[in-house]
Formats: structure tokens, sequence, C-alpha cells
């Protein structure tokens, strides 16, 4: 039960350990990103929050006024920050606090979807959803879900790759740099 | 370097219990920029703010950030507390580390390293954030209300009452709408004229009234608390100060065969009119179109005849400027005439129903006018074709509504319960008649309405049939109406001496147009959009203009009533202040880096977003930008994600500040 | 991006280019002669034999320069807003445009960058004219000629003041770009992926393609910024693979597909792939796409009620 190497430092006392053993199992824990709107969303988080409902730790909550704010150039960032799964979430259609917002971002993730996927960004990494201030269990779901598929995806090695490529290591006395710097006349 | 403040709160044990917040507070200390953090039992408890504001002065801190409950919670305790330790309150974020974190996981290990997370981005976010001040807008304490039926006679007088001046504008000689023309008005039956006009006597006397009737808008500048509105005042040709109302005119007048609109056509008016006798204000216009004098030069008895010299044939129409705080638009609705369809519209005409060729086919209001004490027959419900009582009559409901494949699918409302009102009516008046009623179902919701509506057939004799028309013809004096009873599955035919139709509910037509000139947005149809159906169902998404009556949508008279009062309530809580202030989560535009695409006016649900131009020392013009109107602007953020050059910025949700967070990750 | 398998026999006639070249200076005269325009944007012969380069003309004596030739690929518009802002201050201007910069010319007036009233439209009956690499003396020919003109629907400019010349017969050519595009879009993600990562990996951020995309007019790119850095400036895989998905993106239900950012690309890296994959998308979705008549509101700057939300949960 014991897995790799990886699981070391979650190992708590007993007692926790056998309460959490199906935690356990897992030698892949997904960084999750929601990006959501402070009045549908947030609040229906808040929600599974007050009826203490479980979910998955691996989210982190980005808040926003409104999904029409959300920028594509922000899931880009967060996926080439590591994030392995990333979520957007707002109002539904017609119960935007600004009315249309919602609907702006609808085409926009919606187009922005359709580039990634051309780019060759697996799809099942992003999720956009409804959850309204009412759905607290809606929210348990979808992230319980996302949370559950990316983990068996594994890492989302493709931006982290990038980022780590053609990366300069800092040190100075390379054997490369020795060379070029004696070829100096 | 920054000096931000971290304080964690265990909230009792509800944070403590899964989340180590010791650990949570030594980790915050080593975030770089933190220059002190601690934490606490009760953040939001006096005390715990106390050591909040103590560690601002102490500690010099220009950020907080306080991880504790949901920022829906007490983000506002906090700031009011920062501020008033002298920070500025927008530098205060929370983390929220109770309903997203200790709430709904149980390992304390995973709770306490994702509540050490979210602390870091929001330290590394309160670092980006900026001193914002609250934004004040100066209000005009005058509301305009457009329309003068019953909405807005109920609006304006509520306004009025509470003390702010109205300017009310109607399109019509006379106020009264709808509603003066009615006879009498269910589910109880009293006399429409005997409730109405004292409400049009109570807006002619208010104090606080202007009233501009035979008016129309021109043109609206500027938005909320601050409008500009031209009214075109359309020339009378008799001066409202000296007209005494006497009427000597009007019963002069050679010219008196016109049909009176009022009347439904069935009565007729000199050129010198009021539409009726009840009609306020009680000054007559001249209908230039038919009057001898204004198409022949010659006649001016009119003129001749009127004791104060009231008569001006030289009037022309006048421009009046009004500064207006908020606007409500009740300009109610038009009842679809489907006998001759309007050029251009979507919707299908009904010729099987023989409107307008055939003389006893009239519409509800029709009918209302032949049964109104004060209508062309004086009360008798008489044939428009020969003046004969009519001994069958059939009605139709649902003509021109819920019918898809014509062009409407919506439910006129009123016509279930106006149409039981007529076979009442009907039977009052003509007690041995028989009322058929064709009907898809009755939508009877409201309280004495189902009531009502069964009177009419268990006490009042009236038959319903449900089913459909296909067709109507005149055969002698009689109208044969061929139908279906879907109850019985037979066809029925009804030989008929009147029929009346119970036609669609639609917006005014023009309604577009005043909507482009107010900037409010509406349906399909035309009919005024609420700003949110459930939740704001009175205001438009236009900052400022409010709605009321049947131009938002089918309404009768009770409903049209509240929303009116509602409106005002909405206009008289905007005026309760003198300036309107507002949380500065507003967008702001870079003039330096706007390249005038527009991107942000196109998709501004709020029409916040207008076009500014810079010009030199010398007049100019350098450059044209957008430019957000901090009145107007909701804060939705949505123009500064569509701004291809990010020039555009919501504050408070500024890029700096969330991609601060996404590098926190 | 030539096509060097294919045949090299010209596809026009020389007439052509001729009636074209004539056209274009009897309107340019007139115009100009008349006093209704200052200037007349078009194209000149360049230095190598069939080469052709942008002029601006604002002298009647030289309105002889002007011509029509397959190496006219730039697309103009360019020099009415950020190449040559000071042009479009001198009131009325002619342009000559082909479809495709007239499609930009239509987009530049839907985002308040150009106003119709102040432009001639001096629209080309265009044929197609060359690819990148090609020598500027080869007559156009399949081998030849530019990939977007191969399945090019805008032979024929609209809503022009004039047109000039007459299209001749053209040969029905292989849609190679839309070919691609299905085979990329067969692939699984990861191999798209592949194959974008090395395209990127070559992009040495000289910022060619956005120097003469007409939609690139922001004074400020955001791919340029470091306050906040949305995407990182330097040619390194991450920033590279940034800056194409924000181009990208920026672009789409604008790029008017005149393909100009990959012609001009000195990596050959293919650009219009991604420009004609949105294009695709946005069509299929909203039912809009970039024409040559201006729109109101381009298609992320609308929506409907009822757009498809299949994608949300
Ligand atoms: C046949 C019939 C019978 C009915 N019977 C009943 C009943 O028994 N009981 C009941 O509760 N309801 C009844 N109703 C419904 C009732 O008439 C409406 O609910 C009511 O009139 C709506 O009032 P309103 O003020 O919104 O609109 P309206 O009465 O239409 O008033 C709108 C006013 O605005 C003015 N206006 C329009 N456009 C402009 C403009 N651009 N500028 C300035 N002024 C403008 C118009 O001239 C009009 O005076 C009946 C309706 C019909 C058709
Ligand atoms: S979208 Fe941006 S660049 Fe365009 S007008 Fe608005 S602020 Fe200016
Ligand atoms: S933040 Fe929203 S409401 Fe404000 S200007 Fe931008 S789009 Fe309009
Ligand atoms: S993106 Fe390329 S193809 Fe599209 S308009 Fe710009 S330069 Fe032309
Ligand atoms: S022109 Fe080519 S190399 Fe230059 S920035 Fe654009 S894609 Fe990269």
């Amino acid at each position: 039960m014991i897995g790799p190497i990886g699981l070391i430092r979650r190992i708590g006392p007993i007692k926790e350990m056998i309460m959490h053993a199906e935690k356990l199992k897992h030698d892949f824990e997904p960084k999750l990103v929601a990006f959501v709107c402070t009045w549908c969303t947030y609040a229906g988080a808040d929600l599974a929050g007050t009826s203490r409902m479980q979910y998955p730790s691996n989210v982190r909550v980005l808040k926003f006024p409104c999904t029409g704010r959300i920028d594509p150039v922000f899931i880009l960032r967060a996926f080439q920050k590591g994030a392995d799964g990333i979520l957007v979430s707002g109002c539904h259609p017609g119960d935007c606090h600004y009315m249309a917002g919602n609907f702006h971002a609808r085409r926009r993730f919606a187009t922005f979807r359709k580039l990634l996927e051309f780019i060759g960004v697996d799809l099942e990494r992003l999720q956009f959803s409804w959850v309204s201030a009412a759905e607290g269990g809606k929210w348990v779901e979808v992230v319980t879900e996302l949370t559950e598929r990316v983990r068996s995806m594994g890492p989302m090695h493709e931006f982290k790759e990038l980022e780590l490529e053609e990366c300069w290591s800092g040190k100075l006395d390379t054997a490369e740099l020795k060379e070029a710097y004696e070829a100096i006349p | 370097m920054s000096r931000i403040g971290v304080f964690i709160c265990h909230c009792g044990e509800n944070i403590s219990r899964t989340v180590d917040v010791e650990r949570v507070a030594k980790a915050a200390e080593k975030i770089s920029g933190v220059a002190y953090a601690c934490e606490y039992k009760y953040m939001c408890s006096d005390p715990g703010q106390n050591l909040l504001k103590k560690a601002v002065i102490d500690q010099n801190l220009d950020g907080i950030v306080v991880a504790a409950c949901s920022p829906r919670m007490h983000e506002k305790t906090f700031r009011k507390a920062a501020q008033s330790a002298g920070l500025n309150p927008y530098l205060v974020e929370m983390a929220n580390i109770r309903e997203h974190c200790s709430w709904v996981h149980e390992d304390r290990e995973e709770a306490t390293t994702k509540a050490t997370e979210i602390v870091t981005m929001l330290v590394e976010r309160v670092k980006m954030n900026k001193k914002l001040q609250p934004i004040t807008v100066p209000v005009t304490k005058r509301a305009l209300v457009i329309g003068g039926g019953i909405a807005g006679i109920q609006a304006a007088l509520d306004i009025a009452d509470c003390g702010h001046h109205v300017v009310l504008v109607e399109r019509e000689p006379s106020i009264g709408g709808h509603m003066a023309q009615l006879s009498e008005t269910f589910p109880t039956l009293d006399c429409s004229q005997c409730i109405m006009t004292p409400k049009m006597v109570d807006v002619a006397n208010h104090p606080n009234i202007t009233l501009h009737t035979y008016s129309e808008i021109e043109n609206v500048d500027g938005y909320i608390g601050n409008f500009q509105v031209t009214i075109k005042k359309k020339a009378r040709s008799v001066d409202m100060d000296k007209c005494t109302g006497c009427g000597v005119c009007m019963a002069k007048c050679p010219q008196k065969k016109i049909p009176n609109s009022f009347d439904k056509d069935l009565g007729m008016r000199p050129a010198i009119y009021v539409p009726f006798p009840q009609a306020v204000p009680n000054t007559p216009v001249i209908d230039r179109e038919n009057c001898t004098y204004f198409k022949s030069g010659k006649c001016g008895v009119c003129q001749k005849v009127c004791g104060p010299g009231a008569v001006d044939y030289t009037q022309e129409d006048q421009l009046v400027v009004e500064d207006i705080g908020a606007i409500v638009v009740a300009t109610g609705f038009e009842l679809y005439s489907i006998g001759e369809k309007p050029k251009g519209s979507a919707i299908k005409g009904y010729g099987e129903f023989g409107h307008g060729k055939i003389p006893d086919v009239i519409d509800g209001m029709t009918f209302e006018r032949l049964a109104s004490a004060s209508g062309p027959t004086g009360g008798k419900i008489l044939r428009p074709s020969d003046g004969k009582e009519p001994q069958q009559v059939v009605f139709l409901q649902c003509v021109g509504s819920r019918a898809r494949e014509k062009g409407i699918s919506y439910c006129s409302k009123i016509c279930c319960m106006y149409t039981a009102k007529h076979t009442m009516l009907y039977h009052h008046k003509v007690h041995d008649g028989q009322a058929y009623v064709f009907f898809m179902d009755a939508r009877t919701p409201g309280k004495g309405y189902d009531e009502f509506w069964r009177r009419s057939i268990e006490d009042e004799n009236a038959v319903y049939i449900r089913g459909a028309v296909s067709r109507l013809y005149q055969k002698g004096d009689k109208i044969v109406v061929m139908g279906s009873d879907i109850a019985l599955g037979i066809q029925v035919e009804i030989e008929a001496d009147m029929v009346v139709l119970a036609t669609a509910v639609q917006p005014r037509q023009g309604a577009d147009l005043l909507a482009q000139k107010l900037g409010i947005s509406y349906d399909m149809y035309n009919f005024y959009s609420e700003a949110h159906a459930k939740l704001r169902p009175v205001e438009c998404a236009t900052a400022g203009v409010y709605l009321a009556g049947a131009c938002q949508g089918p309404k009768d008279i009770p409903d049209s009533v509240s929303q009116a009062s509602a409106a005002a309530a909405k206009v008289m809580t905007l005026f309760a202040k003198d300036e309107l202030e507002r949380e500065p989560i507003v967008a702001k535009v870079n003039d330096k880096n706007c390249v005038a695409c527009f991107y942000c006016k196109k998709v501004c649900p709020y029409g916040a977003v207008e076009e500014k131009e810079i010009r030199d020392r010398q007049g100019n013009l350098i450059k044209v930008v957008a430019w957000v109107n901090p009145g107007v602007c909701g804060g939705c953020g949505t123009c500064q994600a569509s701004c291809p050059s990010k020039s555009v910025e919501l504050d408070g949700y500024t890029d700096e500040q969330i991609m601060a967070q996404i590098e926190a990750l | 991006m030539n096509n060097t398998k294919e045949n090299t026999t010209p596809l026009v006639d020389n007439s052509y280019y001729e009636a074209v070249t004539t056209a274009i200076r009897s309107e340019a005269r007139r115009v100009m002669e008349s006093g209704e325009v200052s200037a007349v944007i078009g194209y000149k012969s360049g230095r190598r034999k069939g080469s052709a380069q942008p002029v601006i003309i604002s002298d009647v004596s030289r309105i002889d320069e002007l011509v029509f030739a397959p190496t006219c690929t730039n697309n103009l518009s360019l020099y009415l807003t950020k190449a040559k802002k000071e042009v479009s201050k001198k009131g009325k201007i002619a342009i000559v445009a082909k479809g495709c910069d007239l499609k930009a010319l239509a987009g530049l007036m839907s985002e308040s960058q150009l106003k119709r009233e102040n432009l001639h439209l001096i629209g080309i009956s265009c044929a197609g004219v060359h690819g990148s690499n090609v020598k500027p003396s080869e007559a156009l020919s399949a081998a030849t000629i530019a990939r977007k003109c191969r399945e090019c629907t805008v032979h024929v400019p609209e809503g022009v003041d004039c047109i000039a010349g007459t299209l001749p017969q053209l040969e029905q050519l292989s849609a190679l770009e839309s070919a691609e595009l299905e085979r990329l879009e067969a692939m699984s993600p990861a191999g798209r992926w592949a194959f974008w990562k090395e395209q990127f990996s070559r992009c040495i951020r000289c910022m060619a393609c956005r120097q003469v995309c007409p939609f690139c007019y922001c004074e400020q790119c955001l791919c340029d910024r470091n306050r906040p850095q949305g995407v990182e400036t330097t040619p390194r895989p991450a920033g590279n693979m940034g800056w194409h998905i924000v181009r990208a993106m920026h672009l789409a239900g604008r790029c008017a597909g005149c393909a100009e950012c990959e012609r001009s690309c000195p990596m050959d890296i293919p650009l219009n792939l991604l420009n004609r994959k949105m294009a695709n998308e946005l069509k299929e979705l909203y039912g809009q796409e970039a024409g040559m008549q201006p729109q109101e509101k381009g298609p992320l700057a609308t929506y409907k009620e009822d757009d498809d939300e299949s994608f949300i949960k």
C-alpha cells in the first residue's frame, strides 16, 4: 500500500493513515487551478464548505468578478507554471451578475479550447462549468471529477518541458563557456 | 520592499482543527515582503481587529492578508479595521482557508499545505494591490417618467409625493393611456374612469410634477444621476396658459366628422379636440392634418370664438432640455392590428378572421369602448355595422398570442381575464344574449382571478369552447364562425352577430427607437429588457433607467401599478443621497496604449465605454481613445479580457494582481 | 512554402496583367486628376526582373509607375494604418486591393481604424500571387502560386469603387493548406503537439509576422510587456509557444487570411495554418467569418444566448 518514494512525506500517525487510506493510493497528486467568478462559483464553493462536504485538496482557487474577466493568457500561464488541470467556472447563462459577462466568456473559451486542441493540448485537462451559488454539491462533483481524471492522466509534461528546455543552468564554469572564453583573442 | 502583515485566524477551532495555523504563520513569515505574521483565535472579534490595527501602526504595514473565512463573510470587516488604522482598505485581502480549506479537507497535512499555498498566493497578490478611493457621482434629484399610462402616472405620483421633482412626458394630448379607455376592470368590475381620473387630476395638480403632453423624447445624453434629456413639445396650436378649457372651440369647429382613435374610430371628433372629456390637461389640440385652416388657410373659427384668445396657429414645435437623475420608462403597449399587418413585420396576419373587412369583427379594445358609459354608444353594446344589439357574440382568445408559427410565442397574459370580463359586461347589458368563447386554456393566476373567470361561466352563462377557429365569413347580416371543439371532438359552426378578437399585446411601434435613444436593451419582440429576470425586474441594465408597466411585457393593471411603485422606490433610493457612492472596482483606460479598436465598447454589458477625443493645446485632434464612465461601469472586467492591447484595466483585478497569484502557484 | 512538385506552366496569360495594370493606372489617374484623392497606394516594379514593391504616389506624373504582377504580394492596408500613419491624415486615399487585402481593410473599418468614406478602393480581379521563396521573374504557375491563393474565395472583390481587370478562367488547384490542416486534425493531440513544438522551436521572435499583420496594430503588444509578463519575450521554447498561442487567439475572428505573416516569416513557420484553423472554427461555431464588408461586431465581440455550450459542464 505504501507505494513509491514520492509518498513518504504523506505518512502521518497510524490512525490518520488508516482514516485516509484511500488517499494514499495515489502516486501522483496533480496541481489544479480554478478560475471562478465571485458571485456564483466562488459562493458555491463557500457553500460546499459551510455544508462540510469533502473533496480533494488539489485545487487552488482564483477569484474574479466575472468569467468575462478571465483572459486566456491566464490559462496559458497557469499551465506554464505547472498546473496539471484547469477549471474555469461561473454563473449559469442568464444568471450573470453583470448580465452578459459569462456569454462573452463562453465564446472566448469555446474558441480558445479549439486553439489549444489544435496545438495538441489534451482538452481533458481543461474543464469548464457553470456552478451556481446554490450548487455546493456540483462544485464538489466537478472538482473531484477533474482531480481524479487528471490524476489518472498523470502530470502535464508539455508546457513544463518547454519551460525547462534551453534553460541556462546559471553555471559559469561549464566546459563550453570555458572554451568560448578561451577562444576570445 | 513591501511590508505585508499576515494574520491567520483559528476561527475557534473551525480552522485550527484541520489546519496547523502555527505552521502556516511560520511559513508566511518567510515569504519575501512579509513583515509580520501571527495567528489568533478569532480575528473578527474586537481583540482580533485591534491586533490588526495595532500591527498596521506598529509594523508600518503596507498590505494585509487575513487568512480566515470567505471574503464574502468578512472582507468588509477587515477592510474597515485597516482603514481605521490609516491603511487604504483596498490593500487588504482575505485568504479563504475555512470554506475552501479546513471545512472541506480532513487531512491535516494536506489542509496545512493548501492553506500555506493559499496564503502565499494572496501575499503575492496584495503586493500588487493599489490604493483605491471610493467613486462618487453627483445625483440630480429630478426624475423623468416617459409615458402617462397608469404605470407612468403611478411612478410619477410616488416619486413626487416623496418630495422629488418629476418630469412626465406623454406622447398623446392627454395622459391616461389604455386604462382611460377601459369600461370596467377585472377582477372587481369597478369603473375604470372612476379610479383613473382622480389619479390623472392628481398629476395635473401636483406641485412636484411638470407635465409635457403631446411631447416626445428627442435625445438622451449623460448617465445615471446626470442625464440631459431633450424633449420635443409638438405644436398644440393652443396656448396652455391662456386656455380655460371651456370647449367653445370644439363646439364651433365646422370639421366634426373625424374618427376619434380614442373611441377606436367608432365616435367622431372635431379638428380641435381633446381625446375624451376627462382629458388631462383639458386643453385641446388642433389636429393640423384635418384642420381646414391648416389645409386651406380659410376658416379660423376657433380663434374667433375663443374668449381668452388661446388659439395660436403660429405655434411651433419646441425643444426643452431637462436635467434628470433617473428615468422611468412606462410607454405601455399596443394591440396587434391583425387586419392590416404592419409593413415589414415578421408576424403573419390573420386574414382568415376578416378583421378590417367584416365590420362586426372587432378587437377587445373596441368592445371596451362599446361597453363604456362614456363611449360612443353611451355604454350600449351595438354592432358597428348597423347599430343593432347583437344576440350572439363570439369571442376568440389568443389571436396572435402563443402562435409560434405566426411569429409570437408569448402569452399576452391579460386576454383570458378581459374576455371573461367582456362576457359578463355583455350579459349585464344584453340579458338574453349568448356569449361563446373559443379558448386554448384559461390562464387565471392572480388574486380572485379564477373565481372571476368561473363566475363568467357559472353565473353569467358564457359558453366556453376549447378549440380553435379556422375561418370566419359574412353570411347575410351574420358572421359564420367555423371552429372545432377539441373537448368533444366535433366541428362547431356558430352564426354570430358580432365577433370579438382578443388580439396580442405588443410593444409600441418604435419602441426600439426609444430604446436606442435611452441605450437600453430590448428583446426580439421589442419589449424592454430588465437587468435580471428575477432579482432586478424593474431596473434596466443601463444604470439609472427603470421600467414600469406593459412596455416590459404584457401586464394587467395591478402588475403595472406594482412595478411602477417598485421603480419609483428604486428612484427614491438613488435620490436618498446627494452623491452616488460606489466601490472603486471599475475599469480605466490607459490613453497612451489604447488603439481605439473599441472591442471594449462592443462587449461592455453596461454601455459604460465611450469614445474620447484627445486634443493638444491648440485643439488639434491627436487621437481617439476609449473612456470608461465610472458611474456606469459595473466592474465585470469583460472589456479587459477582450482588449487586445490590455489598455483597459479593472481596478482591484488588474493583470498584475492576477499574474502575481498565478506566478505563486 | 512553395510547391516544387507542381506544374510550372503559366496559369494566366500575360495580357491579363497588362489589362489589370492599365485599368489601375486609368482609375488612379482619374481620381487623382479630379482631386478626389490625394494619393494612391499601389505597387510599382522593383529592381529585380518581375519584382514589385509598394508605392505611395501623390504626383499624377508618376501614375504610370503603377503595375500589377504575380509579385504584388504585400497587403497594402498596412500603409494606411501602422506603417504609414501620416498617409491617412492627408484626406481621401485610393488604394489597390486584392480580395484578401480587402478583407483586411473591411476588418480595419470594423475596428474603427479606417473609414470607408476616406478610401477609394481599386479592387483587383486577382488570379493569385507568388508564394514565398519564388524567383520574381517566374510566371504564376501551380508551382509558384501562394498556398492561400490555391483556395482563395475572394478572387473578385466586392463593394469596391472600381474593379481592375477581368478574371481569366482559372484552373482548379488542389487545396494544399486545407489538406495539411486535415492531416493535422487527424493526428493525436501528442502528434500535433510534437508538430507545433518543432515549428515554434524555430521561431527567432523577429516579429516580422506581427510587423506585417494589418491587425497587429497595438501600440504596445501584450507580448512585449514585462509588468506583468504574460508571455516570455526571449526566443525560448516556452515563450515561443506562448507567443504563438496568443497571436492566434488575438487574430481569431479578425484575420483576413492574407498570409502575409507566413510569407514574411524567415523561418518558414506555417502560421496561416493556425489562422485558417481558427477562422474555420469560428465559422462553424458562430457562422461568422472575415468578409469583404465591415461587420459591426466580430464573432468574439458578441454572443448569442443559445451559443453552443456542449463543452461546459
Ligand atoms: C381590451 C383590454 C382590456 C383590459 N382590461 C383590463 C382590466 O379589466 N383590468 C386590468 O387590470 N387590466 C386590463 N387591461 C390591461 C391594461 O390596459 C394595462 O395593464 C395597462 O393599461 C398598462 O398600463 P401602462 O401604463 O403600462 O401602458 P399604457 O396604458 O399603454 O400607457 C402607456 C402610455 O405611454 C404613452 N407613450 C407611449 N410611447 C410613448 C413615447 N415614446 N413617449 C411618450 N409617451 C409614450 C402612451 O401614449 C400611453 O399614454 C386591459 C387591456 C386591454 C387591451
Ligand atoms: S479594447 Fe483596448 S485598445 Fe481597444 S479601444 Fe478598448 S481599451 Fe482601447
Ligand atoms: S468592467 Fe465591465 S462594465 Fe466596466 S467598462 Fe469594462 S466591460 Fe464595461
Ligand atoms: S494573421 Fe497573418 S494572415 Fe491573418 S491578417 Fe495577419 S498577416 Fe494576414
Ligand atoms: S516571423 Fe516567424 S520567426 Fe519571426 S516571430 Fe513570426 S513566427 Fe517567429
